[in-house]
């Protein structure tokens, strides 16, 4: 403490001398008591108009050494002052539920999406399908990878691959394509997610989602949701005709008893439109099929 | 494992060490009961809120320990972090003129530190973990010393992490060196807080990856009703006012980011169930030194049934004024003055400014004793002229902001050479530029306007008196109270559905530091481009506040709370040399981007100062 007083004692008495010097020049006298020693005169024209007494200092410092200080980026060994670049990582899952049909085999259908990294840029994963419960295996899954960059204050644009799969009858076939995506929320609150696939067989296709979340109460949400899903040309392999080929219109009423678990029950409705309907026909399987749908929605 | 995980540990350990003696006991399942086991730990675990004061103007110093510790808060077990035993901390005294000595010994397994919240210290004193020191490493002390340069009531808190919301805030109380104009018989802290059993990083976490986690006063089709009661609408003015949020992707209910859902509100440490209760005899003047600690909440307190009359306002006497509630910032400090007119108690209410929650002591004669608690009120909701839309009537008498006013600060500060800035008449409204900010914003204020008069939303309309900016007048003029000849904007931006937090859109780490030049005077005027309201502080050095049209009467504050789409300038004197934090004391705010490092340097010119190395 008494080692205080050899840092103030000095530094005021400088700075009441520096102002009698600044009051006898007669002019303004920004920074000078700042910088004397520099005696840089063009530093006389400088902002403040009044000089400022020296306040106490870090113990050991002269005032000049406190403004060198002031001036630097943080010592290395000093953590940062706050942590707002840090990852995190997020895990929806929106469907994980048992789908019966009006028509054809029960089935677990899974719809999940999650991400990992920072504000603006992230890895995005999403994962879609379902796989009938018993009798012949038969299912289909959907899983993108995707870079993200939040381009808008509501936007991703996502940049990535898909790899799709679907089995029926012991036969089994695959596909990877490169995926070209933007979600986020719409105005009035309409959460979309839209994704262009161009094939390994260079098929492009779409894929257009989305979901409102409407309250009924704090805990209760309504939560209608629309699919619809494009080819830019036929694609035979997959019973693909061009244009609109296949719509799902859902509706789920879900329970949020934390929001991170919520069971729901719902119908979705599912059918096929244009040449893509008329081949499904021909292959002897359903071009519209009801389902009743009851699940859990899930986040960790 | 670290000592945090040793304790969480302990717990079930000792659950199941009742639980295998229950069992052998006979009839032995009453025992097992939680009421049981509840009161079993309520025997044997010290409980928050049994803090003492210290005097750190002792030539002695004083000893500050923190650790973690297993405390009773609401009568349940909660991992806190303790100041010599308990939460908040101690009450510390100081006089003016004299030293403080202040040791501080970290027990945990964890980096920490204390910062004294509106004092004037030496930038090595500041305490802030990568700005003034590197913070107070695992079972190392640090040795806080500096002239007390100041008197007042004001707090000390942790400045590193989530710590805060465990429990590592107190008091400071700094007596005067001459007679205080202030005159009271007895005097209390009222240190009002937050409190969440969860783990603050869970916390944070949920607030990052799913929006209005907390919030359980939304918007829904069974409240429509409630609405339309509340503000008189008609149900397709209800709806149409609904679609036009939604259609903005706002929601008219986010006052608060985290709510009663996870929160228990303490005063002083103690629950409303606790009833913390001040002693006081009839006609004493009894002088409450009100801090609000909390990390996330406003609090708005009123006594009913009993006027307050405000004398201090973040340490600094003001003139005073005399009202019935007012609305408490997070990190601002206000001193009243009330007195009991009779022997019947008083209840001391602080309802959270979201509705959700509240916490309430007694002012009465004799322990034990209680008053009603009033009615919760109806939690507001957000109008459009917080999203800085502009009544049609006003738009002609709006200023732009281009002439008056520099667009940006961070590009390259405009620097008025010796020309004084007007002290009244500041525009009364301003235009938003054409800079949106960037993703990590989402709304901006068309047009930023001064709520001085304002106390706040959800306030005003019950019939009584509500403190106000406008209100306001130091009692003194400071020293140094001359124009400004500097000044810039400094817009609060916010993606909400991202919970990323920032100055112009950006965070702190993507900034650079702010420079003060050393001795100069300067002007910063906010504008709040986000829907929440923000408490802003500058360590080091106080704002003057622009709170009306006598410029030797503004007050000078620590923190000052800018609402939605609120204009607010604030005058600085840049006399302290260092760099000081200058943030949003919103906790989770700050943590996540609302935070930059103020260089009071030389000069104006030079390279940029990276925030972070």
């Amino acid at each position: 403490m008494p080692f205080h007083k050899w840092v103030i004692v000095p530094a005021a008495a400088w700075a009441l001398a520096a102002t009698w010097a600044a009051g006898q020049m007669t002019m303004p006298m920004p920074n000078t008591t700042t910088r004397p020693m520099h005696g840089e005169s063009e530093a006389m024209d400088h902002s403040a108009p009044s000089p400022t007494a020296v306040p106490p200092l870090p113990e050991g410092m002269t005032l000049e050494q406190v403004l060198d200080r002031a001036a630097q980026t943080p010592p290395k060994d000093f953590p940062h002052a706050i942590h707002d670049d840090r990852p995190y990582a997020f895990t929806r899952i929106e469907q994980l539920e048992y789908r019966a049909p009006d028509r054809g085999q029960e089935a677990l259908g899974w719809r999940a999406k999650g991400w990992i990294g920072y504000d603006l840029d992230k890895f995005w994963w999403k994962s879609e399908g379902q796989a009938a419960f018993v009798g012949k295996g038969e299912g289909e899954s959907e899983n993108d990878l995707l870079y993200a960059r939040l381009i808008t204050p509501f936007w991703y644009a996502q940049l990535g691959a898909q790899y799709a799969n679907d089995w029926k009858d012991g036969q089994y076939s695959d596909r990877w394509s490169g995926v070209l995506a933007i979600e986020g929320t719409a105005p009035y609150m309409f959460d979309v997610d839209a994704s262009l696939y161009l094939s390994d067989r260079a098929d492009l296709t779409a894929k257009i989602e989305t979901t409102y979340d409407l309250r009924l109460t704090q805990r209760l949400v309504l939560q209608p949701r629309a699919e619809v899903r494009l080819a830019a040309q036929d694609v035979p392999q997959r019973n693909l005709g061009a244009g609109l080929n296949q719509t799902d219109l859902e509706l789920r009423l879900r329970y949020e008893f934390k929001r991170e678990f919520a069971p729901y029950i719902g119908v979705r409705y599912s059918f096929k439109t244009g040449k893509t309907a008329d081949l499904a026909e021909r292959a002897g399987s359903e071009s519209e099929q009801t389902y009743f749908v009851a699940g859990v929605r899930l986040a960790f | 494992m670290s000592e945090q995980d040793m304790q969480v540990g302990n717990w079930p350990s000792r659950r199941q060490f009742l639980g295998s003696s229950a069992a052998a006991m006979a009839g032995g399942y009453a025992l097992l009961s939680p009421r049981y086991i509840k009161a079993l730990a309520a025997a044997t675990m010290p409980q928050a809120g049994e803090f003492g004061e210290l005097d750190a103007s002792d030539p002695a110093g004083i000893d500050l320990v923190i650790d973690r510790k297993r405390l009773l808060v609401d009568g349940r077990a909660a991992g806190a972090i303790s100041l010599n035993g308990s939460f908040p901390g101690p009450v510390i005294r100081m006089k003016e003129g004299k030293q403080a000595l202040i040791r501080v010994h970290n027990r945990m397994s964890e980096s920490t530190s204390v910062h004294w919240h509106g004092m004037l210290v030496p930038f090595n004193m500041d305490g802030v973990p990568g700005i003034s020191f590197a913070g107070i490493a695992p079972g190392q002390s640090f040795t806080y010393r500096f002239p007390v340069r100041q008197n007042g009531t004001y707090w000390y808190h942790s400045h590193t992490g989530l710590q805060e919301q465990l429990g590592l805030y107190g008091q400071l109380r700094i007596e005067p060196a001459e007679a205080d104009p202030v005159a009271y018989d007895v005097q209390y802290p009222l240190v009002l807080s937050d409190w969440t059993y969860e783990n603050p990083q869970e916390v944070l976490k949920k607030l990052k990856t799913i929006e209005g986690y907390y919030n359980f006063q939304r918007p829904t089709v069974a409240n429509v009703d409630e609405q339309m009661k509340m503000t008189g609408d008609s149900l397709g003015e209800v709806i149409k006012k609904r679609l036009m949020w939604q259609r903005m992707r706002m929601d008219p209910t986010d006052i608060a980011d985290i709510t009663g859902a996870t929160y228990t509100y303490l005063m002083n440490g103690r629950s409303a169930k606790e009833n913390w209760t001040a002693l006081a005899q009839p006609g004493q003047r009894v002088r409450l030194r009100i801090v609000n600690a909390s990390t996330m909440t406003y609090f708005d307190v009123r006594i009913p049934g009993l006027p307050m009359t405000v004398v201090q306002a973040d340490g600094q006497n003001i003139q005073p004024v005399q009202t019935d509630e007012l609305r408490i910032a997070v990190a601002e400090t206000y001193d009243v003055i009330v007195s009991l007119p009779d022997e019947k108690p008083r209840t001391l209410f602080a309802e959270t400014m979201d509705r959700s929650g509240y916490v309430r002591g007694t002012l009465a004669t004799a322990a034990g004793q209680s008053a009603p608690i009033p009615k919760r009120r109806m939690r507001p909701m957000l109008t459009m002229q917080d999203m800085g839309m502009m009544p049609m009537k006003e738009m002609d008498h709006a200023m732009p902001d281009m002439g008056a006013m520099p667009q940006e600060h961070h590009a390259s500060p405009e620097v008025d050479r010796g020309g004084e800035l007007p002290t009244r008449n500041l525009p009364q409204r301003i235009m938003h530029g054409p800079d949106h900010h960037g993703p990590q914003s989402i709304t901006m204020a068309m047009s930023a306007y001064r709520q001085l008069d304002d106390p706040g939303i959800g306030l005003g309309k019950d019939g009584w008196r509500v403190l106000t900016y406008g209100q306001l007048r130091c009692l003194r003029t400071p020293a140094n109270r001359r124009p400004p000849t500097r000044q810039f904007d400094l817009h609060l931006t916010g993606n909400m559905h991202k919970y990323v937090w920032g100055f112009d859109g950006k965070k702190f780490s993507e900034s650079d530091m702010i420079r003060f030049a050393f001795g100069e005077r300067l002007r910063i005027n906010m504008i709040n481009d986000t829907m929440m309201s923000h408490p802003i502080h500058l360590h080091g050095m106080f704002m003057d506040l622009y709170a009306g049209e006598d410029y030797s009467a503004n007050p000078r504050k620590h923190t000052v709370n800018v609402q939605p789409a609120e204009l607010l300038t604030v005058d600085i004197t840049a006399d302290e040399p260092g760099q000081w934090a200058f943030h949003c004391h919103l906790l989770y705010h700050m943590e996540m981007g609302m935070f930059r490092t103020v260089a009071v340097v030389r000069s104006l010119e030079g390279a940029p100062i990276r925030a972070i190395s």
